[in-house]
């Protein structure tokens, strides 16, 4: 196993040229589990923890390589909840936001958090330059994205006018190092408009168009209102039955989910 | 009255402590040895087959293969895994490998190579044809007329009826109770299913053999029971048990899964065959499928009182899952009986009826608490039900019907450890305290008070009560070495088995406390067959009891050694010296040091060694007993239940090392813990588990785990050492019911069936209409 640590993006892009099969290493909580586990054998390895591009956290642009722990601190509520829950301490500090993209797993839990906020992906190569994906162009099912061979993912873009009012909530067996059940973030605007992404209950991060539309109208959502919107989320997501739950624990969990983070938006 | 004690009563540090916080390689798994062969396993993918051929040509003939095992030329004979007395109560229904395979995980083949990775590279090339049979994968499949049979081999011994899937059964009738139930006032049954769940020891196990300079097989292994486990292993492999010794170095955690022979036959048989080590060690997920598990139970409990809330009647019919073998299957489910009914004498009329079922799913074994934990939870719920049938205050209903000191209960004598029981009268029984302290320290009036609450999250507060024993009477022996140094130290070598527990500590601190010692003078020597005497070894929370009274009766029979001699240097009499501080000091304050005494015994004159070599086989078995608080939450739209606070008011006896025995029972309440909420065995419709990892099995983490507050509340045995009776298990049984009858508390809705998942709750909280 030959494994490259570029020192610069230019470096990387270079690398990933030169092995355009190679297999990208972030914070490897998710990668060395394959390779641990799964059998997994990669031939290349480019290390990407030394590309300080990848580090940068400014101006609506996350990087890549940012960790959950550097995420529970960042100045988007949404995201910072959603960073608290991931794993434990240990894996917070390895753990890479581009690597919850890499992965694409539906129960990634930064992955809600992006969809909510319609957030850009940026990818870039030596061969296509850099482009920007919409998030949903860049997930594309589970576990499966739209990178390219030769591509790695810069970072992402969050649009520049989000409202503070932002929430993350998951469901999941116990209270720490659990993958979701089902996970959702919630953004509220000033003039009422709501956005609500969900987690583990389809093939990737789900946006639920009817509920967001129906609330989004409501300037001051009543108790019952709130709860049409939860019961419009549970229409609306697509779970399916696993080891962990079934699908229809999962739709009425969502459903509650999305209520109760309409409700701490509102408070 | 532990204050009368100098050493035992304190919380001293564990023996090993040290070593173990540096790292030291101190582990079965950290020996090193030259030329060692690494053992890898084959495991039946299918839950019911026939071998029809085996094919382990293309294995054996890769280059770093020394040998493939499997049924074809390996020993036939049967034996039970179980590491328990001789003659084992277990069927012998196992073998080293058989030509039918009886579920997920069971043992097909073994090679030993030159490296892990080889050895498994090696299992891909052996070719198995096998006939797949149906397979029974619940226990109503394997009770249903026609149902696979799944010991049908006509070499199998002690199984109660194989025709029919029935591993052990027992029926025990104490007065008559249909009649009884017709007289009471209030009668309430109930059924509850356990499941499936996993020791999860830190360490997996792992077992190392070689030969020694005069050919003899030496196994180092992790292990509960290193004699039982010599002898079996003498057995399969028909060896003299003096060629074997068994070595138990540290451990990382057993409760029960290493009371029994998995690696051990095999590993022996590739040293003995080839000469060289060999090392086996189970992967997480060998654990969890290949060990051992807690047997899952279903058993319907039926309870009546009469008007003034006293028992009168008590059924339990208990069924247990035993899995594909019948390890642990007969004692736990009489456990199940005799660790629970005993607690309630009040009630004349009792009947224990059960039975244990093949079924093609994993094996049960050992499992800390063992029997009193799956039958705790029907019967403390049963309870809790009657309490409030009775509009009694759950408290005062166990005030009403618990055993006192001076009484008995008729299952003492009736159920045994798979052979009829020990009569015995309760000497040391502290019922009353534990429930006023945990009570006093849960805040159990006020909390019980609170209006139910209304909104999404609801709180809610459960009890129950608890026994366990100690040990097993008239089977169980421990004993006991003390031999004394010409420093005035001494070596405490015992065949008992610190499984990380810290028994070593304790029983250290009881030779100490006799001999007027600090702990640091005694160097404490276990589990090794060829230097240590004879111990049942680590199970049925026997080590403190058992064993602690085989080292206080060495101490006393040295102290007699030390007087004497002593008494001649003082020129005075045995009878009128005392030991303290190392001294050994006449009525007059004359005194010698223990280093004089013993240098005079070894150069001096009339020259001797002194030492002695003492054992105990516990005439009866004093219960431990506990009361248990829980309070929760419980979010009712999403079924997530969080326990807030518990509290365990414990009497142990006396705490020989108070910090040690709280561990215990904290240790025990985290476990409990999981299995009420968190922990089960998931299964594919082919009877393979989904989620052996411990990522997908979920232990509790500390976030998970509320305050457990421990109260070890003052009590006395007189029969144990010191005072002592046991700990190591009663923890567990409290969190399953404590949280049900808490959820119901919050709710108003009765879980039936452990783990309480949030998808679980969910449901049957919106059967009920709520949420
Ligand atoms: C014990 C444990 C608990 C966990 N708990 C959670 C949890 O609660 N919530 C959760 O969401 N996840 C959890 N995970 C999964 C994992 O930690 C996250 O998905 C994490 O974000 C992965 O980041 P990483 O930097 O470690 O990725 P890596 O393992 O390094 O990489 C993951 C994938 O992304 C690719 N990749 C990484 N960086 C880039 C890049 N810049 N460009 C292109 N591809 C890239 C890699 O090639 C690989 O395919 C857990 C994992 C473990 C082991």
């Amino acid at each position: 196993m030959q494994i490259l640590r570029p020192r610069s993006l230019d470096e990387a892009l270079d690398a990933l040229a030169a092995h355009p099969g190679a297999t990208l290493l972030a914070g490897g909580t998710d990668l060395m589990v394959q390779v641990n586990y799964q059998g997994r054998r990669p031939e290349v390895v480019v290390a990407l923890r030394r590309v300080p591009e990848l580090l940068q956290m400014e101006d609506g642009f996350v990087g890549a390589g940012v960790t959950w722990s550097r995420l529970t601190s960042a100045p988007w509520p949404g995201l910072a909840q959603a960073a608290r829950t991931v794993g434990s301490p240990q894996i917070r500090a390895m753990g890479t936001l581009g690597g919850n993209l890499g992965t694409a797993s539906p129960a990634g839990d930064g992955l809600p958090f992006l969809a909510a906020v319609g957030a850009g992906v940026e990818v870039a190569s030596r061969a296509g330059g850099r482009r920007t994906l919409a998030w949903d162009q860049f997930l594309v099912g589970p576990k499966r994205n739209s990178l390219q061979p030769g591509e790695l993912i810069l970072g992402v873009r969050l649009p520049t006018d989000l409202p503070q009012r932002q929430e993350f909530a998951k469901v999941g067996a116990r209270n720490a190092m659990v993958i979701s059940i089902a996970s959702a973030c919630l953004v509220r605007f000033a003039d009422g408009a709501v956005r609500i992404a969900l987690g583990s209950v389809g093939p990737t991060p789900l946006r639920a168009p009817r509920a967001e539309a129906m609330i989004s109208a409501d300037k001051h959502p009543s108790p019952a209102a709130a709860a049409e919107f939860g019961r419009l989320v549970a229409e609306e997501v697509r779970p399916i039955d696993d080891h962990r739950s079934t699908a229809a624990y999962r739709r009425h969990a969502a459903g509650v989910i999305a209520r109760r983070l309409l409700e701490r938006a509102l408070a | 009255m532990s204050d009368k004690f100098e050493v035992v009563g304190t919380s001293e540090r564990k023996v090993d402590g040290l070593a173990l916080i540096t790292g030291r390689p101190v582990f079965a798994g950290d020996l090193d040895l030259p030329h060692t062969l690494h053992l890898a396993l084959l495991a039946s993918p299918h839950a019911h087959a026939r071998i029809r051929r085996i094919d382990a040509g293309g294995a054996a003939r890769l280059p770093g293969v020394a040998l493939v095992l499997t049924h074809e030329n390996t020993p036939s004979l049967r034996f039970t895994t179980a590491g328990q007395g001789y003659p084992e109560p277990s069927p012998y229904d196992a073998r080293m490998f058989d030509s039918k395979v009886r579920f997920v995980g069971d043992r097909v083949a073994v090679v030993a190579a030159e490296s892990p990775r080889l050895a498994r590279e090696a299992l891909s090339l052996i070719a198995v044809d096998y006939e797949v049979l149906p397979a029974a994968l619940s226990l109503d499949a394997a009770l249903a007329p026609g149902a696979p049979v799944i010991h049908d081999e006509a070499d199998a011994e002690g199984i109660w009826d194989a025709p029919h899937n029935l591993a052990a059964a027992l029926d025990v009738a104490v007065g008559d109770t249909p009649a009884a139930f017709a007289e009471c006032v209030a009668v309430v049954e109930t059924t509850c299913e356990t499941q499936y769940a996993q020791h999860a020891p830190l360490e997996t196990h792992v077992c190392q053999s070689y030969l020694d300079d005069n050919g003899r097989l030496v196994l180092y292994t992790s292990t509960q029971v290193p004699f039982h486990l010599r002898r079996i292993v003498a057995r399969i492999l028909d060896l003299p048990i003096h060629r074997i010794r068994v070595v138990k170095p540290r451990i990382g955690g057993g409760f029960g899964v290493k009371q029994e022979v998995l690696l051990e036959d095999v590993c022996a048989l590739v040293t003995m065959r080839t000469g060289r080590p060999a090392r086996w060690e189970y992967t997480r997920s060998e654990e969890f499928v290949s060990a051992r598990t807690r047997h899952p139970f279903r058993i319907r409990v039926k309870v009546g009182a009469r008007e003034d809330g006293v028992l009168h009647a008590i059924e339990m019919d208990a069924i247990q899952n035993t899995g594909a073998y019948g390890t642990h299957s007969l004692t736990v489910l009489s456990n199940a009986g005799s660790k629970t009914l005993p607690l309630y004498n009040k009630a004349p009329h009792l009947r224990f009826t059960g039975r244990s079922v093949y079924t093609n799913l994993p094996v049960g074994g050992a499992y800390r608490g063992y029997g009193g934990t799956q039958a705790s939870f029907p019967l403390e719920t049963a309870l809790d039900r009657l309490a409030e049938r009775l509009g009694l205050d759950p408290v005062e209903l166990r005030r009403r019907n618990h055993i006192g000191s001076g009484e008995t209960s008729p299952i003492f004598a009736e159920m045994g450890e798979g052979r009829e029981g020990v009569p015995m009268i309760i000497k040391s029984c502290a019922i009353p305290e534990c429930l006023n302290a945990g009570m006093e320290a849960f805040g159990w009036a006020h909390k019980r008070a609170r209006p139910r609450d209304t909104g999404p999250v609801r709180r809610g507060v459960g009890m129950s009560l608890h026994m366990q024993g100690s040990g097993i009477p008239l089977i169980d022996m421990g004993a006991a070495t003390i031999k004394m140094n010409d420093d005035g130290s001494f070596h405490l070598l015992i065949g008992a088995t610190d499984l990380g527990t810290g028994s070593d500590t304790i029983l250290g601190q009881i030779a100490a406390e006799v001999l007027g010692v600090r702990l640091e003078q005694i160097v404490v020597y276990s589990s090794d067959t060829d230097f240590t005497p004879f111990d049942t070894g680590a199970y049925a929370s026997s080590t403190t009891y058992v064993t602690g009274k085989a080292v206080e009766r060495a101490a006393r029979e040295v102290e007699e050694q030390i007087r004497r001699v002593a008494a001649v240097m003082l020129q005075t009499e045995a009878g009128a010296v005392q030991l303290g501080d190392g001294r050994v000091i006449a009525p007059d304050g004359r005194s010698v040091t223990l280093a004089e005494v013993c240098t005079r015994a070894y150069y001096g004159a009339d020259q001797f060694q002194i030492g002695a070599t003492a054992s105990c086989v516990p005439e009866e078995s004093p219960p431990p007993f506990m009361a248990s608080f829980a309070e929760v939450a419980v979010d009712v739209e999403t079924g997530q239940v969080r326990v807030l606070d518990y509290v365990a008011a414990v009497d142990c006896g006396t705490p020989i090392n108070p910090r040690m025995a709280e561990g215990q029972v904290e240790g025990a309440v985290a476990n409990g813990i999981g299995y009420a909420l968190t922990e089960e065995y998931l299964f594919t419709p082919g009877g393979k588990v989904r989620n052996a990892d411990l990522s997908r099995y979920k232990i509790p983490r500390t976030l998970d785990l509320p305050p457990i507050r421990v109260i070890l509340v003052d009590s006395y045995e007189p029969t144990g050492p010191m005072g002592a009776k046991s700990i190591a298990e009663i923890g567990i049984n409290g969190p399953a019911p404590s949280i049900a009858n808490a959820i119901y508390h919050a709710t108003g809705v009765r879980l039936a069936r452990t783990p309480f998942t949030p998808e679980r709750v969910w449901r049957a909280l919106r059967e009920a209409g709520i949420g």
